[in-house]
């Protein structure tokens, strides 16, 4: 069963067009001409129950714009979506209580206060049993180690902590359905981690779908099974993160350890195109067809090898490589 | 509404107020550090009257003690009935905060004004506790009266100037849809609603006209009219019309925050902040 359906989806936000210098900004007082910009454009995509999606894309590209239209913050300008059989702009209380949206750059929690009263207020504004609200805090403390923080405020709290406790927050009604945008951002690696790790296990163990955007590649390898990329407001591809990169990048990476006095560059030229070089390891891009082949010649040479690696092309660089080039098929 | 479903719909906003009254309670060295400001406004604002009375017995029919009386006991209004929401709305509005209340089964307009009533609720007791004080220093200068009907009329007023100030505020903060800056179109607008209430001076020192015009405006129902009723110079007839056109106001008011949050929202959406 389809969870989230999205078909042919535009948002275009207004903006007025004015020139530099006073002059410009006097005139614009009394006409200003009216622009407007694609944010997303014709956008299609289905999620199932239970998924994982990671959106990713440079910024500006209309991951947020995408989830705030999910989330009911935003009208589409054109075309259509559902989530859990609801308009999420027509903002019904029914699908609000089933679905939640963290976001990375902005706080719901009270800073001002610990965070333990804003998760009072929030049982309350979704109306859970002191029961409910018992249970699923308990589980989210334990599982996110957060019990000891609770009654700090907010303000002391470290950015790591602060967005553990934000998921917290946001979890404590079930959602079905969670948006995350940009979960991870600002946080230093281990936190990142801890995220990232809670987030996998999470979507495991509850069948909650989840929706993810964020820049940082890691986030989405170490996550996602699918991926959709957006760039420029259009989706360049959606499917699995293996497929991705068999897709753009018909090599693999043949890594070459030379013991000795290593290599010179003329004597290995003839294997394969190279891609980095040193006197003691050498990369090449090898055709997949071909990369088998490659190794065997390159081993059963009389060249110094002291070990061989073969591995898939390095996902940032195919990401890369699609943005630069933004060709849609 | 279920009786279970209305018992929710309190206890969700009993708990805001707890909430931001606990938030309150956290800055009340501040709160504290404000009222020696405002106390000390009110003194300086009776010197200046008794100087002013030094010779003469009478100001456009207001007696030095009548003066004092109206300073002290409109002030003591005015801290019941203020609040300071059009800065939570337009900081809301300016930096996405309101994205978030978009996403929950929660009205803005209903959180805030709960919100806000826990909010104040500090710095309302610390004021009436300090105008108290005040009108305790200054007892044997001030007019003390007791007429039941009178004092009932008041209270209905302020309750209901309570509402319109709010709904003022929410207006003035809602501008923020449309402008970035919206400081400056704040302390004006609080400037004109201190003058049009008579937060300065009663506004029976201006011309009869001035007067006229201000009975049928929400502002000077939030200071000078109530004080009026008190110092006896308005009889209870006039008090009641005036609470008519309270009530007014406040369908009226209510009518402009719903089409401009409408249209607000629509550009908030237009350009996605």
């Amino acid at each position: 069963m389809h969870v989230i359906k999205v078909e042919n989806l535009s948002k275009s936000y207004e903006y007025y067009k004015k020139q530099s210098g006073l002059k410009a900004s006097i005139r614009a007082l009394f006409r200003r001409k009216k622009m407007y910009a694609k944010a997303i454009e014709k956008i299609c995509f289905n999620i199932d129950e239970g998924e994982l999606v990671g959106f990713l894309g440079p910024n500006g590209a209309g991951k947020t714009t995408t989830l705030k239209i999910l989330s009911g913050i935003l009208h589409p300008t054109n075309g259509k979506a559902e989530v859990l059989g609801y308009k999420p702009w027509e903002r019904q209380k029914e699908y609000q209580k089933q679905f939640a949206l963290v976001m990375g750059q902005k706080n719901q929690l009270w800073p001002d206060l610990p965070a333990m009263d804003s998760f009072v207020l929030n049982k309350e504004i979704y109306g859970l049993s002191d029961k409910e609200f018992k249970k699923n805090l308990d589980e989210l403390a334990n599982v996110l180690n957060i019990k000891d923080i609770l009654n700090t405020q907010v303000r002391k709290l470290s950015l790591g902590q602060k967005m553990k406790c934000e998921l917290a927050v946001a979890l404590l009604h079930k959602p079905k359905v969670l948006f995350l945008d940009e979960p991870t951002i600002g946080l230093d690696v281990v936190a990142q981690k801890n995220i990232r790790d809670f987030i996998k296990e999470y979507n495991r163990e509850r069948k909650t779908t989840v929706v993810l955007t964020s820049h940082y590649m890691e986030d989405i390898s170490q996550l996602c099974k699918r991926i959709i990329i957006v760039n420029l407001g259009k989706i360049l591809y959606d499917g699995q993160l293996d497929g991705l990169i068999k897709k753009y990048a018909p090599y693999k990476l043949l890594n070459i350890t030379f013991n000795n006095s290593g290599v010179k560059r003329y004597e290995i030229e003839k294997y394969g195109l190279i891609h980095k070089f040193n006197q003691f390891n050498v990369t090449f891009k090898i055709d997949r067809a071909k990369i088998k082949e490659t190794a065997i010649a390159v081993l059963s040479s009389d060249l110094p090898v002291d070990d061989i690696l073969i591995d898939e092309a390095d996902i940032d660089d195919v990401i890369r490589k699609i943005f630069s080039s933004n060709k849609i098929d | 509404m279920e009786p279970t479903d209305r018992f929710i719909f309190m206890k969700k906003y009993l708990t805001l107020i707890n909430t931001t009254w606990q938030r309150a309670l956290t800055y009340r060295f501040t709160v504290f550090a404000y009222r020696i400001g405002e106390m000390l406004e009110i003194i300086v604002l009776i010197f200046m009257w008794s100087a002013i009375y030094s010779d003469q017995q009478l100001i456009k029919g207001y007696t030095l003690q009548e003066m004092i009386t109206y300073i002290l006991i409109g002030n003591l209004i005015n801290v019941a009935v203020r609040n300071w929401l059009s800065e939570s709305v337009s900081r809301d509005i300016k930096n996405g905060t309101l994205s978030t209340f978009l996403t929950k089964p929660i009205e803005y307009i209903n959180y805030m004004f709960f919100r806000e009533v826990g909010r104040i609720s500090v710095a309302f007791i610390m004021s009436i506790i300090s105008q108290m004080i005040i009108i305790l220093f200054f007892l044997d200068k001030i007019i003390l009266r007791f007429d039941f009907l009178c004092l009932l009329l008041i209270m209905a007023m302020i309750i209901l100037a309570f509402i319109t100030e709010w709904l003022i505020s929410y207006l003035i903060g809602l501008i923020a849809f449309w402008t970035d800056e919206v400081d400056g179109i704040q302390a004006t607008a609080s400037r004109l609603r201190k003058f049009f209430a008579g937060g300065y001076f009663p506004l029976s020192l201006l011309p009869t006209v001035f007067v006229n015009i201000s009975f049928a405006l929400p502002f000077a129902y939030s200071f000078f009219v109530p004080t009026q009723l008190y110092l006896g110079k308005i009889d209870l007839a006039t008090g009641v019309k005036g609470i008519a056109i309270q009530i007014i106001w406040i369908f009226l008011l209510l009518l402009i925050v719903k089409t401009v949050w409408k249209k607000g929202l629509k550009k908030y959406e237009g350009v996605g902040i």
